[in-house]
């Protein structure tokens, strides 16, 4: 097993009383999975993430890499096997899309050793792969945000890890880009955990879900599993319905907004 | 682009000995430097005035520069400069402190208490930097020190003899009039070791420009790192201004234009800084010396003038593109 959590839970503290983001929850990774985990807001996706990828690390329970607890592995160690890519945020200088893929050499790097002939390589192909090649040299700050986030998958590429966490890859971009990041995301042959906001696409690019809701593991099943209406509608606070799409194998699903009257009712 | 600012620099240097108010031309210059003086004075002027003089120039402007580089890099603040952490402030007060409580030695005494005063106001920011782990608190700590630690240099020279505030004051605005070859020695070790401490975590240091987070997960220990990057610059800052005093602007103003030039990989980015940031400060003091007939002008003054002109000129060229 890649990845193993086990009875994990993370509270942090409001005014003095402990607040619970996720409560005891469980699950595990296999290599070359697919996993996407799905939500409304506030139920505790991004937590999840962070807890495994040790940005928080006064959780309960435990996270096992390769059967190691994460805790006693080591940041550098983590690095060379686990790369991240959190949502987009802004950059304040001008470093060059090769500067940012550059990055995912720095854990597999000592202080004083230079790039190699088969780190520039290994740049190269990931920027190949990312269909970055011809940007190289260009400022990252002047990408859009697709491309953004492709120079921040080959940087992650780089890094050569085993397991890929992506937190809203989709965040902000079209749909041609939406599609377009989860095409290569799924080319690459990694063990993909994913936190992502559209249902459709989540189906449509992962396997398997994890459906979180109040910090709790709600499902955890295959795609179609996991989006059925009934469960769907009480998580989400809204009327769910399941269409078929003709030109996909996957169902679609479908939230109806609340009338006024209900609104107005539920605020009461 | 490097090469350039490189070749500037040599020529910089070359240039800035023929200026002075002994007449020496290139070719006696030349003689000097690399065959016999062709007098017992030109020998002096040369070799225990203007070499020291330009040489510390050099040094002082580049570790100025490449100290302002590395804390916008890991403060992500291009705002972020020495002056920002009180480390001049501090140096202000030590300053002070030795100018009123001692009237011999001052020589000795006067930059040795500017060195602890800003290794004072290091370690306070140091230790409000370890409760404080956001860096917009650890900026605004550091504005905090500075205004504290110049609160207490006002009033110990509000309260003390008008000769010691003088005297304080004109040191404040730095100047390369008493630097010696031996000061040249002292800062380029100091750069040298820092340099190299800076260049061993360049690939952390880049890290660090998606953010603190990103970092991490590329295996950086975010916080050791700043706190030794803080040292590097606090040394580097404490030796320039315990011989020099305070000099405005520049670890703010060269990595700004550096950042133009080659962008904000931080090796590109020293490098950048060390050439122009050395060359700027060998021109600035060429006109401290010779812009007004017997009178040499503090190179505080000079810096300020053209950092502030500067900075209106960038900003005025931003709001013409915006619109």
């Amino acid at each position: 097993m890649l990845l193993t959590v086990k009875g994990l839970a993370w509270s942090i503290k409001q005014k003095a009383q402990p607040k619970r983001i996720l409560s005891p929850l469980s699950f595990t990774l296999k290599q070359g999975e697919i996993v996407g985990i799905i939500g409304p807001n506030g139920a505790g996706k991004t937590s999840l993430l962070r807890c495994i990828s040790q940005q928080i690390s006064h959780y309960q329970g435990e996270i096992l890499f390769q059967n190691k607890n994460m805790k006693q592995l080591g940041k550098q160690y983590l690095a060379q096997h686990i790369a991240v890519v959190s949502q987009l945020n802004d950059t304040v200088f001008n470093l060059s899309v090769y500067d940012v893929v550059r990055m995912g050499l720095t854990p597999h790097k000592n202080l004083f050793s230079i790039d190699t002939k088969a780190d520039k390589q290994a740049i190269t192909e990931a920027l190949i792969k990312t269909d970055l090649h011809l940007l190289a040299q260009q400022s990252f700050q002047s990408l859009s945000g697709g491309e953004q986030q492709r120079a921040l998958i080959a940087r992650a590429l780089v890094q050569k890890a085993q397991l890929l966490i992506l937190d809203e890859p989709t965040n902000h971009l079209d749909v041609y880009y939406q599609h377009q990041i989860l095409q290569l995301v799924t080319r690459l042959n990694l063990t993909v955990l994913m936190t992502i906001h559209d249902l459709n696409l989540a189906s449509h690019y992962c396997p398997r879900l994890l459906l979180l809701n109040q910090g709790k593991l709600i499902a955890d099943n295959h795609a179609e599993k996991v989006l059925q209406p009934a469960l769907l509608s009480r998580v989400f606070a809204l009327p769910c319905y399941k269409l078929t799409d003709n030109h996909s194998p996957q169902d679609k699903v479908y939230f109806s907004p609340l009338s006024n009257n209900t609104i107005e009712a539920s605020n009461d | 682009m490097i090469k350039y600012l490189m070749l500037l620099t040599l020529l910089s240097l070359m240039a800035a000995l023929t200026f002075g108010a002994a007449n020496i031309t290139p070719s006696q210059l030349f003689n000097c430097l690399f065959a016999q003086c062709d007098s017992q004075i030109n020998t002096m002027i040369v070799w225990q005035i203007r070499l020291p003089r330009v040489l510390v120039g050099f040094v002082a402007g580049a570790s100025l520069a490449c100290a302002g580089a590395i804390l916008q890099n890991i403060t992500r603040n291009p705002l972020a400069d020495p002056y920002l952490f009180g480390i001049v402030a501090g140096a202000g007060l030590g300053a002070t402190i030795a100018s009123i409580g001692f009237n011999e030695q001052l020589t000795i005494a006067l930059p040795l208490a500017a060195f602890l005063g800003a290794l004072f106001a290091v370690i306070i920011v140091f230790a409000l930097a370890n409760i404080m782990q956001k860096i917009e608190q650890l900026l605004l700590a550091g504005v905090a020190i500075s205004f504290m630690l110049s609160a207490i240099t006002q009033f110990m020279l509000y309260t003390s003899e008008p000769l010691a505030a003088n005297r304080v004051l004109f040191w404040l605005m730095g100047s390369l009039a008493r630097v010696e070859m031996q000061h040249f020695y002292l800062i380029s070790l100091v750069m040298i070791i820092a340099l190299i401490i800076i260049m061993a975590f360049h690939r952390q240091i880049d890290a660090l420009a998606l953010g603190d987070e990103t970092a991490s997960t590329l295996g950086v220990n975010v916080t050791k790192l700043r706190l030794l990057m803080l040292a590097i610059c606090a040394a580097l800052t404490a030796v320039i201004v315990a011989y020099c005093g305070g000099i405005a602007f520049i670890g703010l103003m060269i990595p700004h234009i550096v950042r133009q030039l080659v962008g904000s990989n931080t090796v590109r980015l020293l490098a950048g800084s060390v050439f122009l940031g050395g060359s700027f400060l060998i021109w600035v003091d060429v006109i401290a010396r010779s812009a007004i007939n017997n009178l040499e002008l503090p190179i505080g003054i000079i810096t300020s003038v053209i950092g502030s002109l500067f900075f209106l000129f960038v900003m005025f060229k931003g709001s013409r593109y915006e619109q």
